[in-house]
């Protein structure tokens, strides 16, 4: 299964804030991608207002999960492809493992999928022995590197040319380089190889469509056509909710993900495969297997206030206008998901406690429904989170977070309902604040139970007189 | 595979969605059985287009070709474009080793163009991707050892400058996805305006709908790219690090 360290937020959200490196290309990122994307929406002949129609056409399908992937499933077998329904991560990998052994697979070649990171996918197979290549370019370098993504669409971000060239001198045995077309063209021909020699190939399923019975892979560098096409033995692996109910909703949902996720009309490649290759075909996998996948999505499913969270196409245009992300980058998020959906998404799939700090660390700023494609409102699912955090919750097993901050803050909304008592406490903390030394006007650190709220910020001093009083005293 | 499982799983489905589980759901709602106003609206539009229309479809294309480092070329004829192509075969080198091979698809429109016999003069073999490779030699390797795939498309989108091409028997996927340059050969009536256009045709055109999605249907738009090394647009990452659209405007 896959790493979960999402309990380790504040300690790597720090170590990124330091990273002067990180900083620059998060900034950079944001700048190309936030900005192009808004771009590109204000350019749709329907204008913005498309993404309020796909968010209605993302519920419907939703909202009729059931009858849409028992469609999806009838159509892809009736085209000759197996479907698979896996309850769990560990169903799902079980499955992939089976089929690899069936066919005596020593070699994989691999789609960027984030639902095969959320399963933890390539360590199983490299486990039981099977040589497992990433293929996106970003992922082949985090590969190479040990590490894990850093960003859904570019994972590879944190990395810049010269950590890449000493990675591709060690690793691939040729002299140091940092031109990034020339890097380019050594993992091209690196990776062609492990295409042309893999048994199968994995990818993801950016949006599967019922009616027809097919999936669609997006991609612009052709490693998932590659991968889908070569090998003899495909395996998508799809969340439960990434389908559409007709043909023609690809239509809005292909052109809001592509403006989403790179801020362009159409990415280069998009294929809808429907099953393995038809008999006189001369390419194409002879076996083409889909996994559903739940893995706690019924349970978001089941619950309204969060049901929103499945219309998300997992585009990563959040990441690229949130402000909390572009100072503590993905690595934080310690899940396959990072950013706005990552906040909200990780929290509802391993546990709202264990990832607590993730939708703590938000700012609810409204930036990442606004840039959405299908207009999740993340703040308020945001909201919602921590409210449980708050009260506890039974149903998503969650124990009330901070008693300290509960009692302190129903201290405060008794002593505001209390005038004459609300005025002699102001008048106490005016008299007090000056033991604090105020330094600049400001005052640096505030005295327990209430420190926390100085940690990481400056505090405002009040003022010497309070509002009322002096306008009591007639000063305008 | 297990059904059972399947049941299951739709189940916990139903149980979420608060619905029961035996009842027969309605399926009207959220599958079109019948073709909307808006279909028709488009499937006319299509069928009526004048020869200025198409012309500015092709204009459209042009213009969205060339940020996406796609060239298109407009050709008066066939004979035309064996001419173009023999060029590109002649001004380009092989990306893998040195020999110059060239792999097409097995479509009538390619066929005409006449290439093993005017590539015979530089030597340089034209593959056909029909089934039938000679013994001892695979088609697979023969694609693998081309370094110009050639290819027509079902359609071409001029919105978004994207070929859409479906896998058929002889139209192999990787003649347009392995060798290092791609060409793609279409008629000026292939060109239709956007998404919206190709699945109205695709789900309700009596002759596109019969043949439908198929089982494998690619949309390309332009040369293979990535930004992944800080950023720095490349072409070329994995799929062909050329793409050339060649229209023919005669006859359409």
């Amino acid at each position: 299964m896959t790493k979960i360290t999402t309990e380790n937020y504040k300690a790597e959200a720090r170590k990124a804030i330091q990273n002067q490196v990180l900083q620059r290309a998060l900034a950079d990122l944001q700048n190309r991608f936030g900005r192009g994307t808004a771009e590109c929406y204000r350019r749709l002949p329907e204008g913005p207002g498309l993404r309020l129609k796909a968010h209605e056409v993302r519920m419907q399908t939703v909202e009729n999960l059931d009858v849409v992937l028992e469609t999806l499933a009838a159509n892809i077998r009736k085209n000759g492809g197996q479907v698979f329904f896996a309850e769990d991560g560990q169903a799902a990998v079980n499955y992939c493992l089976e089929v690899a052994q069936r066919h005596k697979v020593s070699r994989v070649v691999k789609g960027k999928s984030m639902v095969s990171e959320e399963i933890g996918l390539n360590d199983a197979l490299i486990d039981s022995g099977i040589d497992v290549s990433e293929t996106d370019l970003g992922e082949y370098i985090i590969q190479l590197a040990g590490e894990t993504p850093s960003h859904i669409i570019a994972p590879a971000i944190h990395k810049t040319r010269h950590d890449v060239g000493s990675l591709f001198a060690d690793q691939l045995d040729i002299p140091y380089e940092t031109d990034p077309p020339r890097l380019t063209w050594i993992a091209r021909k690196a990776l062609r190889e492990k295409f042309l020699a893999a048994d199968m190939g994995t990818s993801g399923c950016n949006m599967a469509c019922a009616e027809t019975g097919h999936i669609t892979t997006v991609s612009n560098e052709g490693n998932i056509r590659m991968s889908t096409t070569l090998p003899r033995v495909h395996i998508a692996i799809m969340g439960m909710e990434r389908v559409a109910a007709r043909l023609e909703d690809h239509d809005m949902l292909l052109r809001l993900l592509c403006r989403g996720a790179a801020a362009q009309n159409m990415a280069t490649y998009v294929s809808y495969i429907g099953g393995p290759r038809c008999a006189r075909q001369a390419d194409g996998p002879q076996e083409f297997h889909l996994v559903v996948l739940d893995n706690g999505r019924s349970r978001i499913l089941a619950d309204e206030q969060f049901r929103e969270m499945l219309c998300c196409i997992r585009c990563a245009a959040c990441l690229n206008v949130c402000p909390v992300y572009a100072k503590i980058g993905g690595h934080s998020y310690g899940y396959a998901y990072s950013g706005p959906v990552g906040a909200v998404v990780t929290p509802l799939l391993v546990g709202i406690n264990r990832a607590r700090d993730l939708c703590l660390g938000e700012t609810l700023c409204g930036a990442c429904q606004d840039i959405c494609p299908v207009n999740i409102n993340l703040p308020r699912m945001l909201l919602a989170l921590r409210t449980k955090l708050a009260e506890g919750d039974t149903a998503w097993g969650v124990t009330p977070a901070d008693r300290k901050e509960k009692l302190l803050f129903q201290a405060w909304s008794w002593m505001i309902r209390h005038r004459g008592l609300y005025d002699v406490a102001v008048k106490l903390a005016a008299a007090g604040q000056k033991l604090l030394a105020p330094k600049d006007g400001m005052i640096r650190r505030l005295p327990p139970p209430i420190h926390g709220w100085t940690k990481a910020r400056d505090i405002k001093p009040l003022a010497a007189q309070s509002f009322i009083s002096r306008w009591k005293k007639g000063i305008r | 595979m297990s059904t059972a499982n399947q049941e299951e799983f739709i189940n916990r489905i139903k149980l979420a969605l608060g619905k029961p589980f035996s009842e027969p759901r309605q399926k009207a709602d959220l599958f079109s059985r019948e073709m909307s106003a808006e279909s028709r609206a488009i499937l006319e539009r299509i069928k009526n287009r004048t020869a200025d229309d198409r012309k500015k479809l092709l204009e459209t294309l042009i213009e969205a070709a060339g940020p996406i480092h796609l060239t298109v070329r407009t050709c008066v004829d066939i004979n035309a474009v064996t001419e173009a192509i023999t060029e590109v075969v002649r001004n380009k080198d092989p990306e893998w080793g040195d020999q110059k091979r060239v792999v097409a698809w097995q479509h009538p429109l390619i066929e005409s163009l006449n290439l093993p016999e005017a590539l015979s003069e530089q030597g340089v073999p034209v593959f056909f991707s029909n089934v039938n490779a000679p013994e001892g030699e695979t088609l697979r390797q023969r694609i693998i050892d081309s370094y110009i795939g050639i290819t027509t498309a079902d359609f071409c989108m001029a919105d978004t400058a994207t070929l859409v091409m479906r896998t058929r028997p002889g139209q192999a996927r990787s003649v347009s996805l392995v060798p290092a340059i791609h060409i793609a050969v279409v008629e000026l009536n292939r060109i239709i305006a956007d998404l919206k256009e190709l699945y109205a045709l695709l789900k309700w055109d009596p002759l596109e709908s019969k043949e439908g999605v198929t089982n494998c249907m690619t949309f390309i738009s332009g040369p293979s790219k990535t930004a992944d090394i800080e950023a720095t647009m490349v072409h070329g990452a994995h799929g062909p690090r050329e793409v050339h659209i060649f229209v023919i405007i005669s006859g359409s």
